[in-house]
């Protein structure tokens, strides 16, 4: 068939100008990344399992990252709202009262005052069943009068501090309390949520990697003999590898999107009953779904899991296959 | 084309498969490589390949010291060099045309081209007919002329074969090699191990023979070829 002993060779791969060499190496690519994934959907029960273990163990840290995103949110409401309780000396007088109460009301800082007497705290405290008993074998009030001061909306906590500091340095003001506290503890308690997203996170995405790489494994050990004949007719170690990765790629980036349409799932089934719960609460706050941006993140670190994972199992395997 | 230089070979089993052969080989000859069973053929014929590397000795390859070669380059060695192995041959998940263009597929060529020289290929070994069939359903003789086909596809300045007429019968064997034949006749260089020594005899070429590793005759060019 070659016309001419020495140059007959060189008319097949040597002689491809760059351009062409470039085009073929493109072209390659192209071909193995739609043939891997035609290969995986041509074995749709096998595949589906596996991109199934990747969306339920990427779904686990999904739905916990949108919980804690959504109860940020929920804090967010009422860190803003920051109103403080202030407790007046027992011994005030009512002159004394409406001064102080004026006084709050001028403050640039304050919105709205509100006055609850010792007798109208006693009032909302019997509406408690019990305690009204308790209360009646006391033969005075012991509850001291109170302001409600309500900063503006959407005041920040150094200024709320300084706002604390100044009323508590006013005559016949016994204690301010800021109605933060629980704030304060849910927002540690988000705190530890997040970490508790990234550790899970970084478990299941070690478990990707290890499916990833034990299913590449299972179909490197099926083509043992199709990558003995492609080395021995001059197939490169990244001509061999490529099917595998593009492979590892698909079962990640699937598995991602399984994902997302899981966490997707969970949101429509779960933001009704969380609308209600808030109306009970007169609560403006509905079940925000995953944002975009995580979403991007949540798809393309899955593909990157499964390319990892194949990588991870092709250095091992796949070079100790030699014709 | 192939100079060996007192190569030994030496398994990690301890057997020494070959010890100081040296030949050459001309660019378009042909020869054949006999010996009994274990003599060291199929060890020889790996060594061009690259498939094992000599413990002692230089194997030179269409000038390239295949013992310097960096193992990045062998894959591009190997195409370089048609290649027939009685075992892992053909791929049964795909079709006739499919695995003769598996040199092609792998070097980058274009789809065009291809298609032309697949059909070439397979013109030349008389099976232009059954490219889209798998290779499964084809006769052990058809089967081995597709692994020549695709040995010969991507135009090799040499061909090897490992006793590419194995279990053939003497009918299909001379055709056979009457095929490697033709590709010396157009400038490839060509190496046969093989047991038939009748059919060696009747192709009058050069005979290189090998026994418990040495070669016993061949070696030198002129008598190799005054002998047969
Ligand atoms: N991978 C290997 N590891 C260890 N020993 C080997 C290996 N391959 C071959 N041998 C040994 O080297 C010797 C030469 O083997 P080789 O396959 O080259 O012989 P051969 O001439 O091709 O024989 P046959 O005609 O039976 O194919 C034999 O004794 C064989 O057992
Ligand atoms: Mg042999």
């Amino acid at each position: 068939m070659p016309e001419k002993t020495t140059t007959q060779h060189g008319a097949s791969a040597a002689t491809l100008g760059a351009g062409e060499k470039f085009s073929a190496y493109f072209r390659n690519h192209q071909m193995v990344a739609v043939e891997s994934l035609a290969k995986l959907l041509s074995t749709p029960a096998s595949s589906l399992l596996t991109w199934l273990v990747i969306a339920i163990a990427l779904t686990l840290p999904g739905a916990l990252y949108m919980a804690v995103n959504n109860l940020q949110q929920l804090s967010g409401h009422f860190e803003a709202s920051g109103q403080m309780t202030v407790f007046l000396a027992t011994d005030i007088r009512e002159t004394d009262t409406n001064a102080l109460r004026l006084k709050l009301g001028s403050l640039d800082q304050v919105n709205k005052v509100v006055y609850v007497s010792p007798e109208q705290a006693l009032e909302e405290f019997k509406e408690y069943g019990g305690i009204s008993e308790a209360l009646s074998f006391l033969d005075e009030n012991p509850l001291p009068a109170v302001l409600l001061v309500e900063p503006p909306l959407g005041i920040d906590k150094d200024e709320l501090n300084v706002l604390v500091a100044q009323i508590k340095s006013f005559k016949h003001v016994d204690s301010v309390q800021v109605d933060m506290a629980w704030v304060e503890r849910l927002l540690a308690l988000l705190a530890l949520a997040q970490r508790l997203v990234a550790v899970v996170g970084v478990l299941l995405a070690l478990a990707i990697m290890l499916v990833v790489g034990n299913t590449i494994r299972l179909s490197i050990a099926a083509r043992t003999e199709e990558i003995r004949v492609i080395k021995l007719v001059g197939g490169t170690n990244a001509y061999v590898r490529r099917p595998f990765l593009y492979t590892g790629f698909w079962y990640g980036a699937i598995g991602g999107i399984l994902a997302w349409l899981m966490l997707g799932l969970c949101w429509i089934l779960l933001q009704g009953p969380v609308a209600d719960i808030a109306a009970l609460y007169g609560a403006d706050f509905y079940l925000q779904p995953l944002p975009f941006t995580p979403t991007c993140w949540l798809i393309s670190s899955a593909a990157l899991l499964g390319l990892l994972g194949s990588w991870w199992s092709v250095q091992r395997h796949l070079v100790a296959i030699e014709p | 084309m192939v100079r060996f230089d007192r190569v030994s070979k030496r398994y990690s089993s301890g057997k020494e498969a070959l010890s100081g052969v040296s030949f050459e080989l001309e660019h378009g000859e042909m020869a054949f490589l006999t010996g009994h069973s274990g003599a060291g053929k199929s060890t020889l014929l790996k060594l061009m390949m690259r498939m094992e590397v000599p413990t002692r000795g230089e194997v030179v390859v269409d000038g390239s010291n295949l013992s310097r070669l960096r193992e990045g380059l062998v894959p591009y060695h190997r195409r370089k060099v048609g290649v027939v192995f009685q075992n892992h041959q053909l791929l049964f998940d795909r079709s006739v045309f499919e695995n003769v263009a598996l040199p092609l597929l792998i070097a980058g060529t274009s789809l065009k081209e291809t298609g032309r020289r697949v059909r070439a290929a397979l013109d030349k070994v008389g099976l232009l007919g059954k490219e889209k069939l798998n290779p499964i359903q084809l006769s052990g003789g058809e089967q081995q002329r597709i692994g020549i086909a695709r040995a010969v596809v991507n135009k090799p300045a040499l061909l090897i074969a490992d006793e590419p007429t194995g279990n053939l019968d003497p009918e299909l064997s001379a055709e056979i090699m009457n095929l490697f034949s033709h590709f010396q006749q157009v400038g490839v260089t060509v190496l046969i191990a093989t047991h038939d020594i009748a059919l060696v005899e009747r192709m009058n070429k050069r005979r290189l023979i090998l026994q418990n590793g040495q070669m016993i005759a061949g070696q030198d060019f002129n008598s190799g070829a005054a002998h047969a």
